[in-house]
């Protein structure tokens, strides 16, 4: 005995409304030919989508954004790749408090991260906002390599290292040519999560924004308290498709979500 | 495994001391700061303070009611949307998940926004009273609690489907038929029969739901302004505002030990699950 499929059929359609329904509303008024946002759109242009590439600050966060999401993420791999191969090979003395140390930034909540690295480290030592948003968002992304990297370096069997070593591969030839190839995928998976986080995080960087130095997204909050324009929702369109097509082509290509 | 510990803590070292000079110690400082005396030396005051303000208070209580019902309301359409979904063939399960963790990678300022449209004074659902007479001018919708727990269920509601949907996919598969060919009615299957299977994923789910709402800052600064504040749009505004460090490192406490006890929840929650894998 089922229950009956129009009843879950109608539930799940409702669900998806909820969910999905917003995106649309924003993408057709984001789609309107008048000045103020408005749903149903007042005829269609696309003229707001233009609009958001002429605006300075959103050209210039973007960028930072950008820098911040992909340098940021690979220095969280530089640090985070190593750390990995040793909790999935090594029996470290105190790797519970070294592991809990390497995902602190995922239990302290972003804002307070960003406070105290304004108050502590920008201030005090002179350290320039992008230093320490940079700092932040390699920092924030860090749990994310070090796990999704961990992962796939613990379904690789140790014996073809072994096997490498025996061969006279040293340590580290046996891990550029060995251990490498063969976690490749989750690597990239570590880099695109990481991307995708630090380029959509807006705690952490609330409080590490001065003159010039914005996140696209404090950028867009900033915009939307003093224009009430279509311009943003267009910007949101945008910014969701770039997301939602980083994400498709990697679960396409990669399998990504074999490693999330 | 390898044996040598020292090449092991060496390259495990640099990812330690970044987290911990860049996290740990500022963090660390600013919470130490809420104990500091005017003069010196330990002292409460600073919390004595903070919650004799009615303000904050109301701040305090609303966060954990908003908290709450985000969960509990995220939790019945989380079950009637798990449950459906399971029911599927393999092949549309697929896509309907895909499109319940889609607005998951999206930007939060993107999906916040577009309530500011659907909620808006001449927003969607105020044309849609508007026209039916209800009311001449629209309701105000936007900055009220309402829209906060709307925006904050919108964003929080897909975590709690993944998470019941992968409790229900390990619930032995003949057991709802079999009590319903037994006689019992939907209520007593769903609170004798799936509740209990499920429960491992109900706390997983409504933890993560329960610590997002608390913690979040986007939606309540969106779409409850400075007139239906949250513990983190109360903490900046304190900042920007008043130049109050006190507060801040009252609120940076609470959220920090809030944190801290959703995530020993859910590593004990997770842990008998792992060893049956």
């Amino acid at each position: 005995m089922k229950p009956s499929s129009t009843a879950t059929g109608t539930i799940i359609g409702l669900t998806l409304v909820f969910l999905i329904g917003p995106f649309i509303v924003i993408i057709l008024a984001a789609l309107t030919a008048g000045n103020n946002l408005a749903f149903p759109p007042d005829g269609l242009s696309l003229k707001w989508f233009i609009k958001v590439f002429t605006v300075e600050s959103f050209r210039i966060s973007f960028f930072i954004s950008m820098f911040l999401a992909v340098f940021g993420t690979l220095t969280a791999l530089i640090v985070g790749v190593p750390a990995a191969y040793a909790i999935a090979r090594y029996d470290i003395p105190g790797a519970g408090a070294i592991q809990l140390a390497v995902s602190s930034p995922l239990i302290v909540p972003g804002i307070i991260v960003g406070l105290a690295l304004l108050r502590y480290l920008v201030i005090p030592t002179g350290f320039t906002i992008m230093a320490a948003l940079f700092l932040a968002h390699a920092a924030l992304i860090l749990p994310y390599a070090v796990r999704v990297v961990t992962s796939s370096l613990q379904n690789l069997r140790v014996d073809v290292e072994e096997a490498a070593l025996i061969l006279g591969c040293s340590r580290l030839g046996s891990f550029f040519r060995v251990v490498f190839p063969n976690i490749r995928g989750g690597i990239l998976a570590a880099f695109i999560l990481g991307f995708v986080t630090s380029f959509n995080q807006v705690p952490v960087s609330l409080f590490l924004s001065g003159p010039g130095v914005r996140t696209l997204p404090i950028d867009m909050l900033a915009y939307m308290e003093t224009t009430y324009d279509p311009s943003v929702a267009a910007l949101a369109c945008l910014l969701a498709i770039m997301s939602v097509g980083i994400v498709f082509l990697a679960e396409r290509f990669l399998g990504f979500s074999r490693y999330v | 495994m390898f044996e040598n510990k020292t090449t092991g803590l060496l390259l495990v070292l640099p990812a330690a001391v970044f987290a911990s000079v860049l996290f740990l110690l500022p963090v660390g400082i600013l919470l130490s700061e809420g104990f500091a005396g005017s003069e010196g030396g330990f002292s409460l005051g600073a919390y004595v303070e903070f919650f004799s303000s009615e303000l904050n208070n109301t701040v305090f209580w609303r966060s954990l009611r908003l908290g709450l019902w985000v969960m509990l309301t995220s939790a019945v359409i989380g079950y009637a949307a798990a449950f459906s979904i399971v029911q599927l063939s393999p092949k549309s399960r697929g896509r309907v998940f895909a499109l319940i963790i889609l607005p998951l990678m999206i930007s939060p300022v993107a999906r916040t926004y577009a309530w500011l449209v659907i909620l808006g004074r001449t927003g969607l659902v105020n044309q849609v009273i508007v026209g039916l007479g209800l009311s001449e001018e629209g309701l105000q919708l936007l900055f009220t609690e309402t829209a906060v727990f709307i925006g904050l269920l919108q964003l929080f509601l897909p975590l709690m489907i993944i998470a019941l949907i992968s409790s229900m996919e390990n619930m032995p598969r003949d057991v709802v038929p079999a009590a319903r060919v037994l006689g019992a009615n939907w209520f007593s299957v769903f609170f004798r029969v799936i509740l209990p299977l499920t429960r491992e994923g109900l706390v997983v789910g409504g933890t993560l739901v329960f610590a997002g709402s608390i913690t979040a800052y986007i939606t309540p600064a969106i779409l409850g302004g400075s007139k239906v504040l949250m513990l983190e749009t109360l903490l900046y505004q304190r900042v920007t505002v008043a130049n109050d460090y006190a507060a801040a490192s009252v609120i940076a406490m609470i959220l920090v030990v809030m944190s801290i006890v959703t995530n020993l929840l859910l590593k004990r929650l997770a842990k008998p699950r792992n060893r049956r894998a």
